[in-house]
This record gives structure tokens, C-alpha cells and sequence, in this order.
């Protein structure tokens, strides 16, 4: 899908994206991708030594989803900013209590058009990015600005 | 508890080649997908990325955050030289500017400093006080190009 600048306006929502649950192994895989081994993200002794009930996902894995869910709508070769705060922390499913554990692992990115400028000799538009679980807790929120063609 | 004295220093310069395998590694994982068939060719069929009017396989969006886990002694040599205690370490914001783009095969140096620290919230509200430590990256290609910048905000609780 290509999108055109003269097709976008202000207020626009870029498509929703849902990804996950997360499990334990894609933290080891995301760990393994990275080079973060912050035994945080894959150590359950470590997690409960420091007071958390469970391993959480890297803060950079769910910006990485909202990274994948930006790149699903425009090429990444349009990306020219993205920033984020990160908010809330990200439990992975439990195997074992997937009924009542899946909503805090599933992630939806959804965003929306806030600006559209010229900048550089380019057609950019700047949106705004919140990043929420299926239980409507923020993981994350900032904004990520693309140049489009048209 | 983070060494304000730290303001303006500057970490070694390291360098790291990006490889074909890793992208593709990393997309997936971000993907939360098991093959490479589930992400977009773009990441692992050189042909494709090149139809789809990229020179390689370019990384994905966040991919460069890896360059200071893979470069020195990682995240360890990070906290160490900062005095933050890894135990409190939060990653609170992540920024990226994108210049220009970057490739399987490039080679890319980092250079990272220290350009901020400050307190956040008040020390004798427990837990609601933190250290805030701002690195900032500059990413430069093997053609001496500056492709990024990466602002990294950290809190030690």
C-alpha cells in the first residue's frame, strides 16, 4: 500500500495494529535479536528478587512493535523521526492462566495524524503514537514523523 | 545513585558491521513471528528490498538501539561507567532521527556521550524520586556519513 501525502489529512488514524500475546519466548528471542540480556526481561529470580511478580517485556520490544506497526502502514524508508516515553511495564502471558493473563500481553499500537508540513524539500507528516495493552493500559506514547510522496 | 560529575562524557568509539542474519533476526522478534516468511521480505530477500527501492536490506526502525548492546562490553560497561545501579535501572524514552539509511553490510561507528543529568521528583517522596541520565548517539556509515542520532533517556529509581 502506498501512501500519498495529498491523501492524508489532519485527524486521519493510521490503521490499528494488534500483536501478541507476548510469551516469555519471544522475550528470549527479542533478547536474542538485541543483545539485551537484562535478566529482567528472562530471569524469574531476578525479577522477583527486585519485587516484580513476573518478567517483563524490554521497554524497546513494544517500541519495536510500534516501530513494525509504522513500517506496516508506510515504507520505513519514509521514516524520519520516531520518539517515545515509555509508561507502564508488560507481563508476558502465563501458560499455565492464559484465559486471565493474555489481555496484559496483547499490544495495540494506534495513532493519529496531528501535522502536515514541508520540511527539507519533503511532503512530512507528523503523528501522534499510543501503544496500549487489551486492557487499555499505556505501555508507551510520543510521536513519529514520515515524509510521503504526492 | 547516577554521578552528576558525568555531564559531557564521552564513551569509546565503537564500531560494528551490520549483518544480513540479525536484521532478519530482529525483525522477526519484533514481529513476534517464528519465520522469516511472517515479516516483510524487505529484512531478508536483498531482491525484493531492492524492488521495493532500497539500495540492501535495510533495519528495521528501532534496530540501531542493538549497536550498544553488541558494541564494548554492552549495557554492563554502560550503568558501570555512569555509577547507576543496575538493580534500579527504568528506560524511560527513546528517540531516533533519521538521516539517511543503513544497510546489511555497512559498517557503522557509534559515538555516544553523556548530554544531560538531573533529578526528577522529590528525595523524600519514596518512589517517586529519580535520577535521569540523557545519552545521545551519533551513527555514522563507513562512507563517514552521519545516518542517525539516537537520544536514550535513563532513570535510575
Amino acid at each position: 500500500m502506498v501512501v500519498n501525502f495529498d491523501d492524508v489529512k489532519i485527524g486521519d488514524t493510521i490503521p490499528s495494529y494488534t500483536s501478541g500475546p507476548i510469551t516469555r519466548t519471544h522475550l528470549v528471542r527479542y533478547a536474542g535479536a538485541s543483545g539485551d540480556f537484562n535478566p529482567l526481561h528472562h530471569d524469574q529470580s531476578f525479577a522477583k528478587m527486585i519485587g516484580l511478580e513476573s518478567v517483563i517485556a524490554h521497554g524497546m520490544l513494544i517500541m519495536g512493535i510500534a516501530g513494525e506497526a509504522i513500517t506496516v502502514w508506510v515504507e520505513n524508508k519514509y521514516l524520519r523521526k520516531m520518539s517515545v516515553r515509555f509508561l507502564g511495564m508488560t507481563e508476558p502471558v502465563d501458560w499455565n492462566d492464559v484465559e486471565n493473563t493474555k489481555n496484559r500481553a496483547t499490544i495495540t499500537v494506534s495513532g493519529k495524524v496531528v501535522k502536515k508540513y514541508e520540511e527539507n524539500g519533503e511532503k512530512r507528516i507528523h503523528c501522534s503514537i499510543v501503544v496500549k495493552d487489551a486492557l487499555g493500559s499505556r505501555k508507551l506514547d510520543g510521536f513519529f514523523i514520515v515524509a510521503l510522496p504526492g | 545513585m547516577a554521578d552528576r560529575s558525568k555531564v559531557g562524557l564521552e564513551f569509546p568509539t565503537y564500531m560494528i558491521t551490520v549483518e544480513k542474519n540479525k536484521i532478519a533476526e530482529f525483525a522477526m522478534a519484533v514481529a513476534l513471528k517464528e519465520e522469516k516468511e511472517g515479516i516483510s521480505p524487505i529484512y531478508h530477500d536483498e531482491a525484493c528490498a531492492k524492488k521495493a527501492g532500497y539500495q540492501g536490506i535495510p533495519i528495521p526502525p528501532t534496530f540501531m538501539n542493538s549497536f550498544a548492546f553488541w558494541t564494548g562490553k554492552g549495557l554492563p560497561e554502560i550503568v558501570k561507567a555512569l555509577s547507576i545501579d543496575m538493580n534500579k535501572l527504568l528506560h524511560s524514552e527513546e528517540e531516533y532521527e533519521y538521516y539517511g539509511s543503513i544497510y546489511a553490510g555497512d559498517t557503522i561507528t557509534r559515538k555516544m556521550k553523556v548530554v544531560e543529568m538531573y533529578e526528577r521528583g522529590k528525595r523524600d517522596r519514596l518512589g517517586r524520586f529519580a535520577e535521569v541520565t540523557v545519552l545521545e548517539t551519533e551513527v555514522i556509515n563507513q562512507r563517514g556519513e552521519l545516518v542517525a542520532k539516537v537520544r536514550t533517556t535513563l532513570m535510575e529509581r
